[in-house]
């Protein structure tokens, strides 16, 4: 039987501290402007290609913190039609299970706006004149023709839906359709009907930054098109690692996400409106950690009512279980540690990856 | 179930009459093809090149498959449904003499796979295919050459694998995955690709012939001609086999339509039967 190598170096050779492990997550990228100082210069001029158009190839990190998470963050009520917003509350109140990771199926329209979620938070573009693919970090692609093909008439409803693309200027821009009505556009649990049509426009503004205008157009489940905006850095020098969301045999865990969201209320308390209006104003997340941008929180306070709002998701009612904890920000929960005058010296939300810390901004 | 197949019974179902519609995606005609004189695509054309070398793009399905007679009573599971199964994507040694070359414990594991109907088979379970299996099994893979990169992107899951052909070395500590790592460099018109860091237990074919984290493999793809790849695969892989062994695996080149992505999990209910 063979005996792997491994197994027989001693302890001490790990001490020789040569970065030898899984060097393509810290390959330099070829080809690519850098500044004196050898790091990518992402304000160098957007690359074109031979036929003089914006060459938008490269690995891309996503960033879109809003709309991720509530695509219709900036929609008046009325604007999403009554069952929709029926189905929004709904999935809210049973955890979210069914969002695409829960159960393992690709995000379909869902990932162009998605950031900071496992498996589509970047996107790879590779373009060619008559074709530009994009791939995911769960192993997913989308196709994009740009062959002068129309968008089907007629589609067959996919996952990944059916896309064309045109260049307005140096905009890219995809149309598609085709979508299968079973993905949500967000974490909140907005749905899309299969006659959901978008309309991507991509644009490379220099070497490191890309803009991403997203119109949605789906008059069943919503009133009138609006347009959300993202953007991606370029990821240089690095590579994605796979994410294979079935690993975990399709979703054992699930059988453990018992409750209803509504349960928090349960164990609620009363809380003084002298100590809430203390935690009234804005918090700043410090450190950020692996994020590219650092999350805000704007505390305030209604009545007897603290509320939150992350990032311009949307304002959500806080839900006491302490003088200084709460629970509710879209499934977060609130700490505020406070001087001996009640003041906010710090917040905390809380997930179950841990407390990550936010400072409240002067 | 293929998706093709259901959509149309699915039209014949809603007796619509008019001329059909939807799909025409899967009709589209590519361009490009060489035809003969009857329009037919011209398979022993030159191989198409850019950048001076040969250019693997466009739709590839196995170039062996499993002859499939409808007449004699060959069904679904004989001849993978619209789409045909590779001999070697049931058994990849078939071609050689005495089979795979296992070590011990594999011959053995290969035999309960194979009694037990490979109902432990990851790619019923909903996991990724090593692109090894990819080039066997019943789904359109379109290749993606660009300078630096070759993409092969696959109806199965949606799914892709990277090859890099920047140069750049393989990871000598590489984040084991469901692909492997691969970099690869041109010997004349021969693309020759290594790999590594490899998932520990994947399964090579329907047989359950294992592949370790300890492999190593090196794809020499060759078009000779417009129509048809050689990929020559030898997979070294000392914990599962007594020594390297090489096939050689065919592809055979597909216009006129496009891929359609097939969702494992889309409403799985085969694995709680699956005891």
């Amino acid at each position: 039987m063979m005996i792997r190598s491994a197994l027989v170096v001693p302890a001490f050779a790990c001490t020789l501290g040569v970065a030898v492990s899984a060097q393509w997550l810290n390959q330099p990228t070829p080809s690519i402007p850098r500044t004196a100082d050898g790091k990518p210069n992402l304000s160098a001029p957007a690359p074109r290609t031979a036929d003089g158009r914006p060459d938008l190839s490269g690995l891309w990190n996503r960033i879109s913190p809003k709309y991720s998470r509530n695509v219709a963050a900036d929609l008046k009520p009325g604007d999403v039609q009554p069952w929709a917003q029926a189905l929004v509350e709904e999935r809210r109140e049973n955890l979210g299970k069914g969002y695409m990771n829960t159960i393992c199926v690709p995000f379909g329209p869902s990932y162009v706006t998605s950031a900071d979620t496992t498996g589509a938070e970047q996107m790879k573009i590779v373009q060619t004149p008559s074709l530009v693919i994009i791939l995911n970090p769960d192993l997913t692609y989308r196709q994009v023709y740009m062959d002068g093909r129309a968008l089907e008439r007629d589609p067959n409803p996919a996952w990944m839906g059916y896309a064309v693309g045109r260049w307005d200027g140096d905009t890219l821009v995809v149309e598609s359709n085709g979508y299968n009505d079973r993905t949500w556009l967000d974490h909140d649990g907005h749905p899309h009907t299969e006659a959901l049509r978008m309309t991507e426009r991509y644009h490379r503004r220099d070497f490191g930054h890309m803009d991403v205008d997203i119109t949605y157009s789906d008059p069943k489940a919503y009133a009138k098109p609006w347009t959300v905006s993202v953007r991606a850095e370029l990821a240089a020098d690095t590579e994605m690692i796979e994410f294979v969301c079935s690993e975990r045999d399709a979703n054992p865990g699930l059988a453990h996400w018992v409750g209803k969201a509504s349960d928090e209320r349960k164990a609620s308390v009363a809380v003084a409106r002298d100590i809430l209006a203390k935690y009234v104003g804005t918090y700043v997340e410090q450190p950020k950690y692996w994020r590219l941008e650092a999350r805000t929180v704007v505390i305030s306070v209604s009545g007897d009512t603290l509320y939150g709002d992350m990032d311009g998701r949307g304002k959500v009612p806080l839900i006491a279980q302490s003088p200084t904890l709460f629970t509710g920000l879209y499934g977060l929960g609130v700490g505020f540690v406070t001087d001996s005058r009640g003041a906010p010296t710090a917040m905390y939300v809380k997930h179950v990856s841990g407390d990550y810390r936010f400072a409240p901004k002067q | 179930m293929r998706v093709r197949v259901l959509h149309v019974l699915a039209m014949v179902a809603v007796g619509v009459c008019v001329r059909p519609a939807f799909g025409q995606w899967l009709k589209y005609p590519t361009t490009g093809v060489p035809r003969t004189k009857d329009g037919k695509v011209n398979l022993s054309a030159p191989a198409p090149r850019s950048n001076g070398k040969p250019d693997f793009s466009g739709i590839w399905l196995t170039g062996n498959p499993i002859p499939c007679n409808k007449a004699t009573g060959a069904d679904f599971l004989d001849c993978g449904a619209e789409l045909p199964l590779a001999r070697d994507a049931i058994n990849i040694g078939v071609t050689l003499p005495g089979g795979l070359p296992y070590q011990p414990w594999a011959a053995e594991l290969v035999k309960k796979r194979t009694a037990d109907q490979a109902k432990d088979d990851p790619h019923v379970r909903c996991l990724p295919d090593t692109f090894i299996r990819s080039y066997g099994l019943p789904h359109l893979q379109k290749f993606i050459q660009v300078p630096g990169l070759l993409v092969m992107i696959d109806e199965m899951n949606a799914s892709y694998r990277q090859i890099f052909t920047d140069g750049r070395p393989l990871p000598a500590d590489p984040v084991p995955s469901w692909n492997g790592w691969s970099s690869a460099v041109w010997e004349g018109d021969t693309l020759v690709v290594k790999s590594n860091g490899f998932r520990d237990d994947l399964w090579l074919d329907i047989a359950g012939s294992p592949l370790t984290d300890a492999a190593k493999t090196v794809e020499r793809i060759r078009r000779p001609d417009y129509g048809h790849l050689e990929i020559e695969l030898t997979v070294e892989d000392p914990k599962a086999y007594t020594r390297p062994w090489t096939v050689h695996l065919k592809q055979q080149i597909v216009v006129d339509t496009d891929l359609v992505d097939e969702i494992c999990l889309e409403n799985e209910k085969s694995s709680q039967h699956m005891k």
